[in-house]
């Protein structure tokens, strides 16, 4: 992207900066990914490297601090660079509390070891769940690398999913338990992990409503309409 | 009437005023030029502009004298050019700025409003006598010299005084010497301006005429000079001798020579304030 | 390394201190801005460094600056030397009463230099550099003063580089210029900065934190603090530091 920003300092910052959202981004889907794979086989090696991933996770939540922190102090961005900037530190809190959450995920697979029945998992949708929640940091990767807020708006729907599935587990999980009875360690963690996926879905919607206010100075927080907007 | 009203009526009252203060000056010079116009110009030709002085108005003409001024005019530009321009420039870019300096300016300024004919006795005593240039052009030139000395000093000081002083810290900034920053900066930049007090000054030369009969310029001078030892004539003497005589041709005479000299000093002036202007459009801080 | 080395440089025009006890050491090839309220002594600081306060009246100074293993105010020194490397750009921008090419050229001239080719190559060179080629290729022998403030600075930038200096002092040299003119030399100086050193006051804070690598503050005549700009920005360690860039005085 070449500049016709005559403050030739400054775009390079906010590139930097962009990579290092981006990457954080990668990151934490990455780790839902590692998440879904290690719940389908339990595989306890798996579980343990998205684990290792939050210390790099972390790592870059503080560097993205440290970067606006520099960016405000030195450049007094305004517009849609100052917007970008406070959208970054939002951003990055929110995929810090995602990577908490993937890495809660992957604690509870290592605490509970037991393989989950194929009809368990197909009852709580959490095959579906994680798709989605993994689709929804892929699209908001690259609606953030591309500022594309078509992409994410799309974002509103798939936590609808999200939402309307949390809802239904606590009837899911009541029958689950009646017909496993042996199993009510394992079907609480697959209960908390749908919860913990839903709070995953949140974290993304708000990612979305960042990029928003960011490309269009749009502020969609706190309202209620957002999702019937087609753009 | 109330305040504002007032205001504006003496506004264009000494606007009015004005006019008539500078219509004044142009109508008297406007007169005064058109008479000897129509007394002298009917004389100017070829002969008169070639001739000898000769006791006879007819075959009088101003050869001596115009060659004469001619000479004055180039031997004084000559002494006094440098001498002046160099005093300037060094009392303006290397003088400090102490009480002595400020005697010396002071003393310059009041040069030039010593009487011309004080020159001419000094000019006698100095150049005639001590040196032994005799009535010669020599002693005329070096008499006018320090005569206009002042007035190219003044005028070269101010010029500089002009420059401003980023021009000179910008050259200095890039490691010139003082020297070279006048030579390459400052007088490029005030040339105009010493230039055109140049040429004033040798128009005043070019009209003086006590000096020159103290040193001993002739009224009587039948060849035209040769060399700066020569004794000599100029226009303005001319112009004397021939009015004090009784015939009426030699009145005619005088008009004319006086048309010729008018000529010499509106040229130079005009030269001058050409330059001026030229100079002005080139630098404009 | 370090290009210049000051010690406790103490500066008075007769009797008024301006300089305190300064020491500062500049880095080769970083850009240092010199921050502080008028009258806070930065720009007679920056005119030690070249010693263009020597035609100031009055003006006395003892400590020493050090360039090249040596204090430039030894007798030994020759000044024109060292403004040969030692460049300086003038807060208004003032070229010459000459064409454009006379005035990149003036310094190599002054030096004795006469090769018409040489002397054609460096103005390009220089006139490059400084980012003003291409807007007077065609009109190299057109007036200096005919160009725009801007162009003017921009000008003077390349004149100085012509020379071929390692420093570059620069006294607020875009407070006299438009944004998109100040916005074009802050860019220059950011490329300038890899083949020279530069020291620049400016009394805009916000320039001094987008252009410089390393700041000083400045107050009545001392060094109050002298750190990466990042940082003083960020977290100055001294409270007057920290009243100033936030505009709570000065």
């Amino acid at each position: 992207m070449t500049s016709s920003n005559a403050l030739s300092n400054l775009d390079p910052e906010l590139e930097a900066l962009k990579l290092n959202l981006v990457d954080m981004l990668s990151l934490v889907n990455s780790q839902l990914a590692k998440c879904k794979e290690a719940t389908m086989n339990a595989d306890l090696d798996l579980a343990k490297e998205v684990m290792s991933i939050e210390k790099r996770v972390n790592s870059l939540d503080l560097a993205i601090d440290k970067d606006c922190e520099n960016i405000l102090a030195l450049y007094t961005p305004v517009a849609t660079d100052l917007r970008f900037v406070l959208a970054s530190i939002k951003i990055s809190n929110d995929l810090e509390r995602i990577g908490d959450n993937a890495e809660g995920i992957a604690g509870l697979l290592i605490h509970v070891m037991e393989k989950a029945e194929d009809d368990m998992i197909a009852k709580f949708k959490l095959t579906e769940m994680f798709d989605v929640a993994i689709s929804m940091l892929s699209d908001m990767e690259e609606a953030v690398e591309n500022e594309d807020t078509i992409l994410a708006r799309q974002i509103f729907a798939k936590d609808e999913f999200l939402n309307e599935n949390n809802k239904k587990a606590d009837s899911v999980a009541k029958e689950l338990i009646q017909t496993y009875p042996d199993s009510i360690k394992l079907i609480l963690k697959l209960f908390s992990i749908v919860r913990k996926l839903e709070r995953v879905g949140d974290l993304a919607k708000n990612i979305g409503e960042e990029v928003i206010f960011h490309i269009e100075a749009k502020v969609l927080k706190h309202k209620k309409d957002q999702k019937k907007k087609k753009k | 009437m109330n305040n504002l009203d007032k205001n504006r009526l003496i506004d264009t009252s000494f606007k009015y005023f004005g006019i008539a203060c500078t219509l004044f000056g142009l109508v008297v010079l406007a007169i005064f030029l058109v008479k000897i116009v129509i007394e002298g110009i009917h004389r100017i030709d070829w002969n008169f502009l070639a001739n000898l002085p000769s006791r006879r108005p007819q075959k009088a003409g101003i050869l001596t004298a115009w060659t004469g001024t001619a000479w004055i005019l180039g031997l004084t530009a000559i002494i006094s050019i440098p001498l002046g321009v160099a005093a300037g420039v060094y009392l303006e870019e290397y003088g400090k700025k102490n009480k002595l300096t400020t005697i010396i300016e002071i003393n310059i300024a009041n040069l030039a409003g010593v009487p011309s004919i004080i020159y001419g006795l000094l000019g006698l005593e100095i150049f005639v006598r001590t040196f032994k240039f005799g009535g010669s052009l020599l002693a005329g030139a070096f008499t006018l010299a320090l005569l206009i000395l002042p007035i190219i000093i003044v005028a070269t000081r101010e010029a500089l005084k002009a420059v401003p002083s980023t021009l000179r810290q910008a050259s200095f900034g890039m490691g010139a010497t003082k020297w070279q920053t006048i030579w390459y900066q400052v007088l490029p930049a005030s040339s105009g301006g010493i230039l055109t007090g140049i040429i004033l000054a040798l128009s005043r030369a070019v009209g003086e005429t006590a000096p020159l009969i103290v040193i001993g310029a002739l009224a009587y001078v039948p060849f035209v000079a040769q060399s700066p030892m020569d004794e000599f004539t100029v226009l303005p003497m001319q112009i004397f001798n021939w009015v004090s005589r009784p015939q009426h041709g030699f009145v005619v005479n005088a008009a004319a020579a006086i048309i010729i000299l008018l000529l010499i000093t509106f040229v130079m002036n005009g030269i001058a304030i050409y330059l001026r202007n030229k100079w002005q459009k080139k630098v404009n801080w | 390394m370090n290009l210049i080395e000051a010690k406790s440089v103490n500066a008075y025009y007769g009797d008024n201190h301006v300089l305190k006890d300064i020491s500062l050491d500049v880095e080769a090839n970083t850009v240092t801005a010199f921050i502080g309220p008028s009258g806070c002594g930065k720009s007679t600081f920056l005119r030690t460094m070249n010693r263009m306060n020597d035609y100031i009246e009055g003006f006395r100074m003892d400590g020493s600056i050090i360039m090249d293993d040596q204090n430039i105010y030894d007798k030994s020194v020759r000044v024109e030397e060292l403004r040969q490397k030692v460049g300086m750009v003038f807060q208004k921008p003032n070229p010459f009463p000459k064409t454009i090419f006379e005035n990149v050229a003036y310094g190599l001239k002054i030096q004795g230099l006469k090769d018409k080719q040489k002397l054609a190559e460096v103005v390009e060179e220089s006139l490059k550099k400084s980012a003003l080629w291409d807007e007077v290729k065609d009109n190299l022998n057109k007036s200096a003063l005919s160009l725009s403030g801007g162009q003017q600075q921009r000008l003077c930038i390349a004149r100085t580089l012509a020379i071929e200096p390692s420093i570059i002092l620069m006294d607020e040299p875009a407070s006299a210029l438009d944004p998109i003119s100040t916005a074009k030399i802050e860019e220059l100086i950011a490329q300038l900065k890899e083949d020279y050193t530069i020291v620049i006051v400016t009394h805009n804070m916000q320039q001094a934190s987008r252009v410089s690598d390393k700041t000083a503050f400045f107050y009545m005549g001392d060094l109050v603090e002298y750190d990466k700009t990042k940082d003083l920005f960020t977290h100055p360690k001294n409270e007057r530091t920290e009243n100033y860039i936030t505009g709570r005085f000065g």
